[in-house]
């Protein structure tokens, strides 16, 4: 039976937050397609993995302010093929938390 | 209905997010708490109003208000027949939270 190879995800989203975010400042006006970017990045190197999973990946970036900021989910599935990582990335001007959800299909 | 009712799911989220924020203050480790059971109760409440043979995944961005910008992003592979997400944000003068539910269906 299947089941969810959380780091395999982990170290594929990533390297696409590093390609997208890597040196860049925190810059308003970019902030849409960054987030876009890295998303649907993420799914398709998640989809090139080949197996029945529906995704749902999720980016949050945020300007570094000192404030603080908390992630947290829950989820109602099946716990033996269903899986979920998450990514905390960070570089000096900004915070990126990616979260992927994998949800079995039956084929 | 046997579909996910992203306006119904939207309205419980609000509800939720109003009835348990109302006037909480921000701080550090009350917060990451905070974020775990509002997942846990947004949860157990979207699913009473979800019909069956969904899975849900519910996420909570909580942080706090400082002036700073914070975009959140998602996308998704699915089945866009059946599959859909509701989110809700709420925000007072100490702290702001985003709430997201996505309920994938379940052959």
């Amino acid at each position: 039976q299947m089941i969810f190879n959380a780091d395999e995800a982990h170290n594929i989203v990533k390297e696409c937050i590093e390609s997208i975010l890597g040196k860049a400042d925190y810059n308003h006006n970019k902030v849409n397609q960054w987030t876009a970017a890295i998303v649907e990045q993420s799914l398709t190197h998640l989809v090139k993995l080949g197996k029945t999973y529906k995704y749902i990946v999720t980016c949050a970036v945020m300007q570094r302010s000192g404030a603080g900021l908390h992630t947290a989910n829950s989820c109602f599935w099946d716990t033996t093929t269903d899986g979920t990582c998450t990514v905390r990335w960070e570089n000096r001007t900004m915070n990126c938390i990616v979260n992927v959800f994998a949800v079995a299909i039956l084929l | 209905g046997y579909k996910f009712n992203a306006e119904r799911v939207q309205q419980v989220l609000e509800g939720v997010l109003a009835g348990t924020l109302g006037t909480s203050v921000y701080s550090p480790q009350g917060s990451a708490l905070l974020a775990q059971s509002l997942a846990e109760l947004l949860r157990s409440r979207a699913k009473e109003v979800v019909p069956p043979r969904y899975k849900l995944v519910c996420q909570v961005l909580l942080g706090q208000q400082a002036q700073q910008s914070l975009l959140v992003a998602s996308r998704a592979l699915w089945d866009p027949e059946s599959d859909s997400f509701a989110s809700a944000t709420f925000s007072n003068t100490s702290l702001f939270a985003v709430a997201t539910v996505h309920g994938v269906y379940f052959e």
